[in-house]
């Protein structure tokens, strides 16, 4: 009997394709758009601010060390300029800085442009650059002068930067003044004859690296709006389901299912079961696209097939809720709201949108008590590489959540004329 | 077989129903005829065991439907005013949907829903979903998916509202065809007199929540016995004619039309003369003055006031 109520409901999705389009296509197209359109923002490691510095190298620097080096080798003896040479080699001040501005951590949020400085003037009337660093003629030579043979003055490098992106100026004048004092520490330890290897500061020390506070994995946005997308949409399920029942009452469907003898519970579990079966379905096809196109791989797939269970669950209490509040006051305007209005707000609330409980935690604590916010934490914790027993408290949650929506609509269905 | 004893529903202080006696034998066919209002629809959700009366019971076979339904819903089919039908699915979706609701399975179910769809004509147009369906063909499946579970008892509310003259046709000669062939028992409400007249052996007629006359058609009819039923035809009547008519002391009742006026009047009166005198006093020109047969229409009349599809 139940199986065919089941069937039944799958018949009536499968015979609307407009419903079914915005059931199944919906979320797959706004994972889509979502994703694509948000990485950058979302993708974890990576920054919402981009730098973009123009370097203008008026003379070729290892043509400088060249001259330098064959300008001191009469003067000095061999072994010393043997010595001399692969320091300098090894060390070279805009060999270096490009080193910096291209290192690994880096990269996502910097990008150097190599300019001619035949283009000079174009760069510099550009305002999508955050800098603009200006190696003047002899500015090698001069420094390896200066710290070498202590002569001539320490040269400068020239440096503009865009008043219009203080940020990301911050960020280039913070790394360049680091940059300088690493170099007249290099000096200040070559002059004094220390091992530069004993205090060395790295990279990443110079630069800062961008870490994700989160210590555990971070998701892409594929990821993230995957999630959203099925724990926002697989919610009009129960409104659909919802919509569906009550139909069945105004037309006398539902009286002729009960002359037939079969008992109103019955049919009550019926669409509590196909709520729950149908929003599995779901989940489980727009997961499948996320596999599919973006690549999303499940770690634990216990963890995750309990998730979905038990968010299906809840959806099921749902649809059962919205179809008996919608028997007892006659009217299909409950599903209607729950469509248009409360989806959208648990899906706020959830973080189908944006992850608003990473900044506002009060929200974060209020999303985690929506049968669509417990999933998505859970879902996005199985991804993170968390455990079934991790996401523990989600899916107890979501059980209690399923469960008291029963128990009231169950008190909520007409008893009446379902009594024998 | 059927029992309706002191039936009452009262929803806040408006009686639906008050105090309603019927029996129903086996393999009768019973109309119940009322106006839109009149507590029939209410009446059958009760014998149907859909709806808690406020006071009285129905007996099936002297037992309680009221109390203990089940027996009942076993040997009934219902086809209600409204297409109960999932228009998105086919018709054979839908017998075989409500037949393992009957509890139908494999083969029989499969024999059953064959015969269903020969019954109503639609076997060629099984696979169609039925919202393609036009207003007759859904009325038809509407009555064929009551008839799945072979009824002892069939139950219909107004199963041929708003259909073509083809379609109605063909569901009354159905109706008509399973009670000679099945010995069904029949409780069948309208408001068109002219299908309880064809269809039922006895008839009873609601006003009001109240059951206001009861009996075969020729004793229903003869409740006109000691009246007659006077049709007046004209291009036009002018309203101080009607006005004399209706003032007349032995009018009873009248309904009037455009070109037809009917009066109730008592048989041992001569109206014909009458009538005649007062058309000449308004000098309207009469077409036609002509004594009618009394119809179950007119008894309705008669008793209420009203037409039936007022």
């Amino acid at each position: 009997m139940l199986w065919n109520i089941i069937k039944k409901q799958g018949l009536i999705f499968f015979r609307n394709p407009q419903e079914l389009l915005l059931l199944i296509a919906l979320p797959m197209v706004l994972i889509t758009i979502l994703g694509t359109a948000l990485s950058g923002f979302m993708e974890a490691g990576s920054s919402p601010i981009t730098v973009k510095i123009a370097l203008i190298e008026n003379e070729s620097e290892p043509e400088q060390v060249d001259r330098f080096l064959h300008e001191i080798e009469k003067e000095l003896p061999p072994n010393v300029l043997v010595g001399i040479e692969e320091n300098i080699n090894q060390s070279m001040p805009i060999t270096a800085l490009k080193e910096v501005f291209t290192d690994e951590s880096m990269k996502d949020f910097v990008e150097l442009d190599y300019v001619n400085p035949s283009d000079r003037d174009k760069v510099l009337k550009d305002n999508t650059y955050t800098s603009i660093i200006e190696v003047p003629k002899n500015f090698t030579y001069e420094l390896l002068k200066y710290i070498v043979l202590g002569e001539s003055e320490q040269p400068s490098l020239k440096i503009n930067l865009n008043e219009g992106s203080h940020v990301g100026a911050g960020i280039v004048n913070n790394i360049l003044t680091q940059f300088q004092d690493q170099l007249s520490l290099g000096v200040f330890l070559d002059k004094n004859g220390i091992d530069p290897s004993v205090i060395a500061v790295s990279n990443e020390t110079v630069v800062g690296k961008m870490t994700t506070i989160d210590e555990k994995g971070s998701i892409s946005s594929q990821a993230y709006y995957s999630i959203g997308m099925v724990v926002m949409n697989v919610l009009y399920i129960a409104g659909s389901i919802g919509s569906h029942a009550f139909r069945e009452k105004r037309s006398n469907v539902f009286d002729r299912i009960i002359i037939s003898d079969v008992s109103g519970w019955v049919y009550f579990i019926g669409v509590l079961l196909s709520g729950t079966i149908f929003a599995f379905m779901q989940t489980i096809i727009v997961f499948t696209f996320s596999w599919l196109v973006f690549g999303i791989v499940w770690p634990d797939l216990i963890a995750f097939f309990a998730t979905t269970l038990a968010f299906s669950f809840s959806v099921g209490g749902l649809a059962v809720l919205l179809s008996a509040i919608s028997y007892r006051i006659n009217s299909v305007s409950i599903t209607s709201f729950f469509s248009s209005v409360v989806v959208t707000l648990l899906s706020v609330l959830g973080g189908s949108f944006f992850p608003i409980g990473d900044f506002l935690p009060f929200f974060q604590a209020i999303g985690n008590i929506t049968p669509n916010g417990a999933s998505m934490s859970a879902y996005i914790s199985i991804l993170r590489g968390d455990s079934l027993l991790d996401i523990g408290d989600h899916l107890i949650f979501l059980l209690l959540f399923a469960f008291s929506l029963v128990i009231v609509a169950a008190l909520c269905f007409p008893k009446r004329r379902i009594s024998k | 077989m059927i029992e309706l004893v002191d039936l009452t529903k009262k929803f806040k202080d408006a009686y639906a129903v008050k105090n309603l006696n019927m029996f129903i034998e086996k393999g009768e066919i019973v109309g119940l005829l009322g106006p839109n209002g009149a507590g029939k629809s209410t009446a059958i959700s009760m014998l149907s065991s859909l709806l808690d009366p406020t006071g009285g019971d129905v007996r099936y076979d002297n037992k309680s439907i009221i109390k203990s339904p089940s027996a009942f819903r076993k040997v009934v089919g219902m086809v209600p005013q409204e297409i109960a039908l999932y228009e998105d699915l086919t018709a054979e979706e839908n017998l075989r949907f409500f037949g393992r609701i009957y509890q139908l399975r494999g083969k029989e179910l499969n024999r059953k829903i064959d015969e269903v769809l020969e019954q109503i004509g639609l076997t060629d147009r099984r696979k169609e979903v039925v919202k393609k369906y036009s207003g007759g063909m859904k009325r038809r499946l509407n009555i064929g998916v009551a008839l799945l579970h072979d009824p002892e008892v069939i139950i219909m509310d107004e199963p041929t509202v708003g259909i073509d003259p083809q379609s109605r046709n063909y569901i009354l000669e159905t109706v008509k065809r399973f009670n000679e062939e099945r010995k069904m028992t029949v409780l069948y409400t309208s408001h068109y007199m002219e299908e309880v007249e064809f269809l039922c052996d006895r008839i009873y007629i609601m006003d009001k929540g109240n059951l206001i006359a009861s009996g075969t058609k020729e004793e229903i009819k003869r409740i006109l016995s000691s009246e007659n039923t006077i049709s007046i035809k004209a291009e036009r009547f002018s309203t101080d004619f009607i006005e004399s008519i209706k003032n007349h002391p032995s009018v009873n009742r009248i309904t009037v039309g455009e070109k037809e006026i009917l009066i109730i009047v008592p048989r041992a009166v001569n109206m014909f003369s009458e009538v005649i005198r007062i058309a000449e006093q308004f000098h309207i020109e009469l077409s036609s003055v002509d004594n009618k047969a009394p119809t179950l229409e007119d008894v309705f009349l008669h008793l209420t006031g009203r037409a039936l599809r007022d």
